[in-house]
């Protein structure tokens, strides 16, 4: 069977945003949760470690969202640096956020697995 | 890449039209912090950047990537005042995301002119409310021949005219005013939601919100 083109108001490209927009909170609490980082070296980590693409322009604002919400802490450091960057990091109350997150994510996928597999046994 | 004269100016002017447009939205706290870190940020880049094939091409790449500064002032505003709004639900913060709506947006346009129209009407019942004591005979709702023509505080009655009510509608118009404000915020509060919840097909285009 051919496969159809994916055209640009295509639902699955729609379904493909909303789980990509679903997935950025968390990829960028996971991105400070083991050590603090600036807002550029969130980008470029989202970038390397997964196919991520936040744009330089949306991601402060998110950060300052969530740092007014108090699941991120920021702090200006200025020494060792060429420019005063600002890094963000994981609060106490980030931290409970993400494992819980991280709970329900692990429980979400596991059950669309299983989905997929029962699916894959029923297929002709 | 060390910038010139020419390519500090415009780094400057850049972050000047973007303190520009966050002040009309944001406390000057919020939008100090926020030109100091997307200035970082450009430094950041300019600095692991080649000035090829020239500085200024290079700079403007750097820049473009960042998106206009009004598109990113935009993504803060959006950000920082519906959240902010949505949170605590005060007033000041959801008149300025609502006018942050309404002057980006012709969606936003009309719920926002739905807003102002709600609160004039809630402080006008509460105004005529405070005035009837002092102006007994000018407050109230203005009825002539039976039908009723106006409502409020007025300074001159026409010939044949009269204000229908007594002191009784008082307690009437305070809690007509401050049902109307309550249900206005409400209601403001939960398009601000929704508005929150719709902006996910815009994420690809640089510098809105996610």
């Amino acid at each position: 069977m051919k496969k159809k083109p994916i055209e640009a108001d295509d639902p699955l490209d729609k379904w493909r945003e909303q789980l990509r927009r679903g997935g950025l909170e968390l990829a960028i609490l996971l991105s400070v949760s083991s050590t603090p980082r600036y807002g550029l070296e969130i980008i470029r980590y989202l970038q390397e470690s997964t196919d991520l693409v936040v744009t330089e322009g949306t991601i402060y604002p998110i950060l300052g969202r969530l740092t007014r919400s108090g699941v991120v802490e920021a702090e200006w450091i200025s020494e060792g640096t060429p420019h005063p960057r600002k890094y963000y990091r994981l609060s106490l109350r980030g931290r409970k956020n993400l494992d819980e997150m991280l709970d329900h994510w692990n429980a979400y996928r596991s059950k669309i697995d299983h989905l997929v597999e029962t699916a894959g046994r029923m297929e002709p | 890449m060390k910038l010139s004269e020419a390519g500090e100016a415009r780094v400057r002017g850049y972050l000047f039209v973007l303190g520009q447009s966050l002040k009309s939205f944001l406390p000057r706290a919020v939008v100090m912090d926020a030109v100091q870190e997307l200035e970082s940020h450009i430094r950041e880049r300019i600095d692991g950047a080649e000035p090829e094939p020239d500085e200024r091409t290079a700079l403007e790449q750097v820049l473009k990537e960042l998106g206009m500064p009004q598109r990113v002032a935009q993504a803060y505003s959006a950000e920082l005042t519906i959240e902010e709004a949505i949170t605590t639900g005060r007033v000041a913060p959801t008149v300025r995301a609502f006018w942050n709506l309404a002057t980006t947006s012709l969606l936003g346009f009309f719920p926002a002119l739905g807003l102002l129209l709600g609160y004039l009407l809630g402080f006008a019942s509460l105004l005529t409310a405070l005035m009837k004591p002092i102006f007994p005979n000018n407050a109230g709702m203005m009825v002539v021949d039976g039908v009723p023509r106006g409502f409020g505080v007025f300074s001159d009655i026409p010939p044949g005219a009269e204000m229908a009510g007594g002191y009784w509608i008082i307690p009437i118009l305070i809690g007509v005013g401050l049902a109307i404000l309550i249900i206005t915020q409400r209601s403001a509060t939960r398009f601000l939601v929704w508005w929150r919840a719709r902006r996910g097909k815009f994420d690809d285009l640089p510098g809105w919100p996610i």
